[in-house]
């Protein structure tokens, strides 16, 4: 496997329920994702978008096919791990609409929580927390409580905390939902500064128009296929 | 690492307290309950060890003084004083009476006996104020409980009483005041009509019964005689029923308040599991409330037992919390109760292991929650 490749993703199926209930949500889907991508997913709501998702960040199961993260295969018509967390743990990063930080906890202890159960020491996750939130620009909020501080400073927090446990991939549903445009276009741009200077594959659910030029790629599900289309389409806009 | 229990908990520690509070005056009332328990066996022993008899003689087939009515002639003292291995040996009375009181009538249990005798009722430790009766006529030492001052005068039949003494935690097994009277006193009281019901008695034919009657004869036995042997032999030759100061003791306990005690246990029982269900209940609420935050550390990969840590962790600090409120309760209000409550260390402790189990069985509902809890959930707002 190309080792520039973050996600592979082959004839992948994702169908509920059974004989007359089935319904099929994604069909032979089938892509990859580079590292140091911004990915936008694109799609009507229903359509498939988080399902896809949630696949790939080993949350949900899909019903056949094959899923690669960086160099492991982690879904051969079943996964390959019984732990599925310590994948999502030590492989990817999440971000979602709102910022879901965890209320009783500060800032610094939201984003070295899980480095620390990956067993990385207090001193060095609290380092590398102080490093992102500098790289972020809100060091000066570390000891904070998340109910302290703005909408676009907590949805940096939650960028600093997918980035803790230095994931090969991030998975971002929505993030710019819950903020105005200005504030938006400004955390798609240091998404993709992220995705470059960290080597990260990002994929990003949005239905926000106004960002996608902003992004690598566009990831769009058509007739529960993947399809991909190049930037300044009109088609997509 | 981070320790999630004590970082919540700092976050909501107003609300955290407050339930820790009113859980643990649910807890205090279970240790003041069996306090209630406890005093009424302290009660119970009370005037056993302040007269510390070895033997009770009493009428036969009774069971004596404090659980059935009572009656021996009064110069039984004297036969019992020359049997074999007794030491010493003295008629007493007991009875309930009300004492007239400006605030609100007292009820208290007299107890009669013979000032020159050689068994006193009255221990000299428990007397705070005055002295002990040494008159043969209406003197009357009481205790504190009751409100009566020294020199107070106190109309009891058609006679009044000078208080001449103040004893302090003196009750019956019932839990009522004591208070002490000279023997011919308490049989006027007991036992003599009054001069026109004595003329009416007169009148019908009917024969008045002398004053000269006690409700029980108690004595000590001598050194070197076996306490049991000489009871038989009273038993025998007397045709009296005799009790030893143990089986005396467990009439009172088991007999008398054996029913109390099972009432008092089914409350306590009834409070523990109410205390569990409630801690559960708040468990299971302050789990509901954090369930997007557990959504999202499973979605982020945290492991199950980190999140259960938290859960039971906070549990158990609930429980502990509402421990020593609950402690902190029964000690302020205790002593407002009317009867005796003794709180010990021992029940505090049993109690203790019980909030500890009880907190990890209400942990349950919250751990369980938190295993259903879908990671996915996190995703999609």
């Amino acid at each position: 496997m190309n080792k520039d490749i973050a996600i592979k993703v082959q004839n992948l199926v994702k169908n509920f329920g059974k004989g007359e209930n089935l319904v099929k949500v994604i069909e032979n889907a089938s892509f990859e994702i580079k590292k140091g991508e911004l990915v936008a997913l694109i799609a009507p709501s229903g359509a498939g978008k988080t399902t896809l998702l949630m696949m790939i960040g080993c949350v949900q199961e899909p019903t056949s096919g094959e899923i690669w993260l960086g160099e492991e295969k982690v879904y051969d018509n079943k996964w390959l791990s019984k732990d599925t967390r310590k994948i999502r743990r030590e492989k990817i990063g999440f971000i979602f609409q709102a910022h879901y930080l965890i209320p009783f906890l500060n800032i610094i202890e939201n984003i070295t929580l899980l480095p620390q159960v990956n067993g990385v020491s207090e001193k060095i996750s609290k380092q590398k927390a102080m490093e992102l939130l500098e790289y972020l620009e809100i060091a000066d909020k570390a000891y904070n409580k998340s109910s302290q501080l703005s909408g676009g400073q907590n949805q940096r927090v939650a960028i600093a905390r997918a980035l803790a446990n230095n994931p090969e991939i991030i998975l971002a549903d929505e993030p710019t939902a819950a903020l105005d445009a200005q504030r938006s276009i400004s955390v798609i741009k240091m998404l993709k500064k992220i995705a470059q200077e960290q080597n990260v594959a990002i994929i990003t659910v949005t239905h926000d128009d106004r960002i996608l030029p902003y992004f690598d790629k566009i990831m769009k599900i058509e007739n529960r296929g993947i399809v991909f289309h190049e930037l300044g389409e009109d088609k997509i806009l | 690492m981070i320790n999630l229990a004590k970082r919540d908990i700092e976050h909501t520690l107003g609300k955290f307290i407050v339930t820790a509070m009113g859980v643990g005056m649910l807890l205090g009332i279970v240790l003041i309950m069996i306090g209630v328990y406890r005093g009424m066996m302290v009660d119970a022993e009370i005037l056993l060890d302040d007269i510390s008899a070895d033997l009770w003689i009493v009428q036969e087939n009774t069971l004596g003084p404090f659980a059935e009515s009572s009656r021996v002639h009064q110069d039984m003292k004297d036969i019992i004083y020359v049997t074999e291995g007794i030491d010493k040996s003295e008629a007493m009375t007991f009875q309930n009476i009300q004492l007239p009181s400006p605030q609100k009538p007292v009820r208290v249990v007299a107890v009669g006996y013979d000032i020159y005798g050689s068994i006193n009722p009255v221990n000299p430790n428990r007397l705070i104020a005055g002295r002990d009766l040494k008159n043969e006529h209406y003197e009357i030492v009481v205790t504190d409980k009751t409100g009566f001052k020294l020199d107070e005068k106190i109309k009891l039949g058609r006679n009044l009483y000078t208080v001449v003494g103040i004893t302090h935690s003196t009750v019956s097994n019932g839990g009522d005041p004591l208070v002490y009277i000279s023997l011919k006193d308490a049989q006027e009281l007991q036992f003599l009509y009054s001069n026109k019901e004595i003329q009416n008695n007169e009148a019908r034919g009917i024969k008045n019964s002398d004053s000269f009657m006690v409700n029980t004869i108690v004595a000590r036995v001598k050194n070197g005689y076996d306490i049991d042997e000489v009871a038989k032999d009273i038993r025998k030759w007397q045709h009296k029923s005799v009790y030893t100061k143990e089986q005396q003791k467990e009439i009172l306990t088991k007999n008398l308040i054996e029913k109390s005690a099972k009432q008092i246990g089914l409350f306590t029982a009834i409070l523990v599991v109410v205390s569990t269900i409630i801690i559960a209940l708040i468990i299971y609420t302050m789990t509901l409330e954090k369930m997007k935050e557990i959504s999202i550390m499973k979605l982020m990969g945290l492991p199950n037992s980190l999140i259960i840590s938290m859960i039971v962790k906070e549990t158990l600090l609930l429980g502990i919390f509402a421990f020593i409120f609950g402690n902190i309760f029964a000690h302020l209000v205790y002593d407002r109760f009317p009867k005796r409550i003794v709180l010990e260390i021992p029940d505090a402790w049993g109690l203790f292991g019980v909030v500890i189990i009880a907190s990890i069985l209400a942990s349950f509902v919250g751990v369980k929650k938190v295993i259903s809890a879908d990671p996915a959930a996190a995703i999609g707002g």
